[in-house]
């Protein structure tokens, strides 16, 4: 039986809170100084012609109460549908250079290149939910966004209006966050992340899921051009992706 | 019996031993790179997938967990272990990209079972349990265990049609859910074998090894002896695929069953290494000079007329050094592979009457082996030890750690080892599977 989703240890001991997410560094961060420094972005390989590949149904993406921008609470099924769908976990105190940021720059090359395409601008969302709700409320996601939300692109800064809230959505999508024991029991405890982005069809179907080591953004845009490609199918059966002319 | 026949009865006995030999992914070198939480400190536990042997302890295939951090009072003790119940042949595990779930197989039963080791890491426990692979994929004998975003890909070693080596591999999400199939390439020179999985994300590369079939791996070994024709059918072959859209490129010729592989972590190299099973050799796998894939044999392991049986490598994290253990001397063998052109042998142990895996820590000071090859191909009487032994390393001799006596504890046989770590705690206990169970 599920636990109540309060009641696990991790909220309720003490300097265990998702605010505690702002000391989070990496777990394996001894002496790995490689970490420190901006991760490459670009591919070292040509991606895929769009449109030749498949792309699998993995799973449903989960729903559950979200908080935009504009403090209005709403189901995030209604940002995961109707749209190809980019999303990413963050939280905006996150300073490890292959985690957050890494999703945020990639977010950023990923928009560019849709806004100069007509054929996906009005095709695709972009989604930065974070899993920091006491931190990141919607006035700091406001301004964790910047200019980003007012660019022409539907690029969402969501939060979640609780830990309640948001546990269903981790657990739905199968984003971990660590509590590494890192010193003894007077030393605050850490949180940490895998960071995975998730790209989700029109139906609301995770059919990629991208994390530090395979996040390209030419890679993301030729998959995100593949399910644009693709023809309908049932949800939850094998998808060929047709190429168009 | 003629010289020659019991020499040829040997070689077929050490070739069908290996045909039981499926070590890999042991040490931390050798996780999927989608796995961004390797432990590169001090690991404080072992987790052992040990086969059950009837009449000793419960009889069943258990996780046995160890504790390894020096500075526990449980240092080298047992801590933990949780049967699975009955047997299976045991052999394989991985962690999920997250390391919050260990998926471990049985080559015989074909079952998954999912282990939680993220909510306490001490203390991992069943959640889930995948029973349904042959009927779902057609595909038997699921053994390399590799984690892919938020999801795993399952090699297969054989069919559930003929049992051959024709296989294929499984993907799952996470939740244990199937996801779709990729069969082994038959064509373009392919003959359809898998083994071993890695990827060079950078290079947008999967590649694959090749053994031999459930016919093979699971016959007794005076009928596999007996039939030459059995005796053929092993893997010569490595696959390049394109990782993207999971579609092979090039088959590469590698005779003589190449198993483990492991990538170069070093940046900037881009090469892998193997080890063929029946021949003895350490293969290359890199570009050429117009960025063409190809292998090539590099060198010897031992004196393959004294047939040593390379049973598991285990690779530096900077690429410049090789363990490789071989069963039937009992030996570990260290290569410089400063050159990897030019493997270079500069030391050698027998670190146990019979070994099989071997694992070390991120940072090469710490090796762990195990013992156990295969129940049915294990050796015998007083050769038959079973146990896991850490030894320390400083760079010209293994010094001897901690030993657990798989025997002595009723444990069973000792085979695949990963790593586990207190700063892998979840933070949430009601994980994804915790309600699947």
């Amino acid at each position: 039986m599920p636990r109540p989703l309060l009641h696990t240890a991790a909220w309720l001991v003490g300097g265990l809170t998702l605010g505690g997410l702002a000391l989070a560094g990496p777990v394996w961060g001894h002496g790995d100084e490689a970490r420190d420094q901006p991760p490459p972005v670009k591919a070292d390989f040509t991606p895929p012609v769009p449109g030749t590949y498949t792309l699998h149904p993995i799973m449903r993406a989960p729903s559950g109460l979200v908080v935009g921008l504009d403090r209005r609470a709403r189901p995030l099924a209604e940002l995961t549908t109707g749209k190809i769908t980019l999303l990413s976990f963050v939280y905006t105190r996150c300073r490890d250079a292959w985690g957050c940021p890494l999703a945020y720059r990639v977010f950023d090359a990923v928009g560019t290149a849709i806004e100069r395409s007509p054929a996906l601008r009005s095709r695709v969302r972009l989604v930065t939910l974070s899993f920091d709700p006491r931190h990141d409320t919607p006035a700091v996601m406001r301004q964790y966004a910047g200019e980003q939300s007012t660019r022409g692109l539907d690029w969402r800064f969501l939060t979640t209006p609780s830990e309640h809230a948001l546990l269903p959505l981790l657990r739905g999508f199968g984003q971990d966050v660590r509590a590494p024991v890192t010193g003894g029991p007077d030393e605050p405890e850490q949180l940490t992340h895998t960071l995975k982005v998730f790209l989700i069809d029109p139906r609301g179907v995770v059919r990629e899921i991208y994390s530090t080591a395979y996040l390209y953004p030419e890679v993301v845009v030729a998959d995100i051009e593949t399910l644009r490609l693709e023809r309908a199918a049932p949800v939850g059966g094998t998808v060929r992706a047709r190429p168009t002319r | 019996m003629r010289p020659h026949s019991i020499r040829g009865f040997l070689v077929a006995l050490v070739l069908l031993a290996l045909a039981w030999t499926a070590p890999a992914l042991a040490d931390e070198t050798c996780n999927s790179p989608y796995m961004g939480n390797l432990i590169k400190a001090q690991e404080d536990y072992v987790y052992v997938w040990t086969l059950g042997v009837k009449g000793v302890g419960d009889g069943s295939d258990k996780l046995v967990t160890i504790d390894a951090n020096p500075s526990s009072a449980r240092y080298g003790k047992v801590i933990h272990k949780v049967s699975v119940g009955g047997r299976g042949e045991a052999h394989h595990m991985g962690f999920t990209d997250d390391r919050r779930f260990l998926w471990a197989g049985g080559l015989d039963d074909s079952r998954i079972v999912v282990f939680d080791v993220g909510t306490d890491p001490a203390r991992p426990r069943i959640v889930k349990r995948i029973t349904d692979m042959p009927k779902r994929t057609g595909y038997v004998g699921p053994h390399t265990f590799y984690a892919l975003p938020g999801r795993m890909l399952v090699q297969g070693l054989s069919n559930g049609k003929d049992k051959g080596g024709v296989t294929g591999m499984a993907l799952y999400s996470n939740q244990g859910e199937l996801v779709t199939t990729y069969a082994m390439p038959t064509t373009e020179g392919g003959d359809g074998y898998g083994y071993d999985i890695a990827i060079n994300p950078r290079k947008n590369v999967l590649l694959t090894s090749s053994f031999t079939g459930w016919n093979n791996y699971m016959m007794e070994l005076g009928k596999l002896v007996a039939n030459p024709e059995a005796m053929k059918r092993f893997g010569n072959t490595m696959v390049i695929w394109d990782l993207k859209a999971f579609t092979p490129k090039k088959v590469l010729a590698v005779p003589g069953a190449p198993l483990e592989i492991r990538w170069s972590l070093k940046e900037g190299d881009n090469w892998a290494i193997t080890a063929t099973a029946l021949t003895s050799k350490l293969w290359l796998v890199k570009p050429d000079a117009n960025g063409e894939w190809q292998a090539k044999e590099v060198a010897t392991i031992g004196d393959p007329a004294k047939i040593p049986l390379p049973v598991d490598i285990s690779i530096r994290n900077d690429g410049t050094g090789l363990w490789v253990n071989t069963f039937m001397d009992g030996k570990t063998r260290y290569f410089d592979l400063s050159n990897p052109e030019q493997p270079r042998q500069t030391y050698e142990k027998v670190t146990g009457k019979q070994v099989n895996m071997i694992s070390q820590s991120w940072d090469g000071t710490r090796v762990y082996i195990s013992s156990s090859l295969l129940a049915n191909w294990d050796k015998a009487g007083a050769d038959n030890e079973q146990f896991v032994r850490a030894f320390k390393w400083d760079g010209k001799e293994l010094i001897p750690a901690f030993e657990v006596d798989f025997n002595k504890e009723k444990l069973g046989r000792a085979h695949h080892m990963k790593f586990g770590s207190r700063a892998m705690k979840a933070a949430y206990p009601d994980a994804p599977l915790a309600s699947a169970r």
